[in-house]
């Protein structure tokens, strides 16, 4: 395998995984609302765990960036802001919680501290944006919210892997 | 990598606990509010006093097509909004100091005002 085939095959993996993003984030936002306000599944955030896992923390935050950016052109710039603080966020825990525990930290974990990071980073631009939200009584329910949120979507990407490793086009464990 | 191990648990309940304490904190020092503020894109446009136990629904003139309901016991809450999403309309009624209902592409935010205010050290 040459450099330049290695190099073109994570481009293309990358840009796939994104295309699976935003399908899932309009798959999400087909389901029935739930109960309590700002509290979202994170379907999306699967292939963006499953790019930080496989293909590396460059690809999965670019997905997250990029996410943004087509939430900022299709929903507007506030969309836009959330999505990317929410996604970088959350990239950046797991990236640094995998660095931390020498990559020995589980995929739940991760997934549970990507979610809970990601309504903090949502969290804090909110009150970024409108100075007056009283975010701190949203706080523990985004909290609990992103532990139900990130044990959901752990199992699910542990469900879905062998789909996504036929994507690549080779087998991953 | 390991999907799961037994310590996992051990920071999800460190989180819970986090959460519940913060919750209990919230919820011990929530005075009776009096009034609802309603905000547009950050600026204070309206105070709408609560308990005045009438029931009524109403609508600003920056947004009209935005329709909020005012309950007899005090609770406020959006009714009706021309958003895609509906975000505000199922946040539900507020009644407690400190509670938010946003509907951002329409700028608004609904808040009832007392309790401990504004943004300080959380993050």
């Amino acid at each position: 395998m040459t450099a330049a085939f290695r190099k073109t095959r994570l481009l293309t993996q990358t840009a796939l995984l994104f295309a699976l993003a935003v399908v899932l984030s309009l798959v999400e936002g087909l389901l029935p609302a739930l109960p309590v306000p700002g509290v979202r599944l994170g379907l999306s955030n699967i292939p963006v765990m499953y790019a930080l896992f496989f293909l590396g923390k460059g690809p999965a935050a670019s997905i997250a960036g990029l996410k943004g950016a087509f939430a900022a052109l299709t929903r507007g710039a506030a969309a836009g802001l959330l999505s990317v603080s929410g996604g970088l966020c959350s990239v950046g825990a797991m990236a640094l919680l995998l660095w931390l525990s020498k990559k020995r930290a589980s995929c739940f974990l991760l997934s549970i501290c990507g979610a809970v990071c990601h309504n903090l980073g949502q969290l804090a631009a909110v009150s970024l944006l409108y100075e007056t939200f009283g975010f701190q009584f949203y706080l523990p329910v985004l909290l609990a919210a992103g532990i139900a949120a990130g044990a959901v979507t752990a199992v699910l990407l542990r469900v879905l892997q062998p789909a996504f490793a036929r994507l690549e086009g080779g087998k991953r464990s | 990598l390991r999907f799961i191990r037994k310590t996992d648990f051990i920071a999800v309940a460190a989180i819970l606990l986090a959460a519940g304490v913060l919750l209990l904190f919230r919820l011990r020092d929530s005075s009776p509010p009096a009034a609802a503020e309603i905000y547009l894109n950050g600026e204070l446009i309206k105070t709408v006093p609560l308990h005045t136990g009438e029931e009524r629904s109403f609508s600003l003139p920056e947004r009209e097509k935005v329709v909020f309901h005012l309950y007899p016991d005090g609770a406020i809450a959006f009714e009706s909004s021309d958003c895609p999403d509906k975000v505000c309309v199922h946040t539900g009624r507020l009644r407690r100091a400190g509670q938010t209902a946003a509907c951002l592409p329409n700028g608004l935010l609904l808040k009832i005002a007392g309790g401990a205010d504004g943004p300080d050290a959380v993050l």
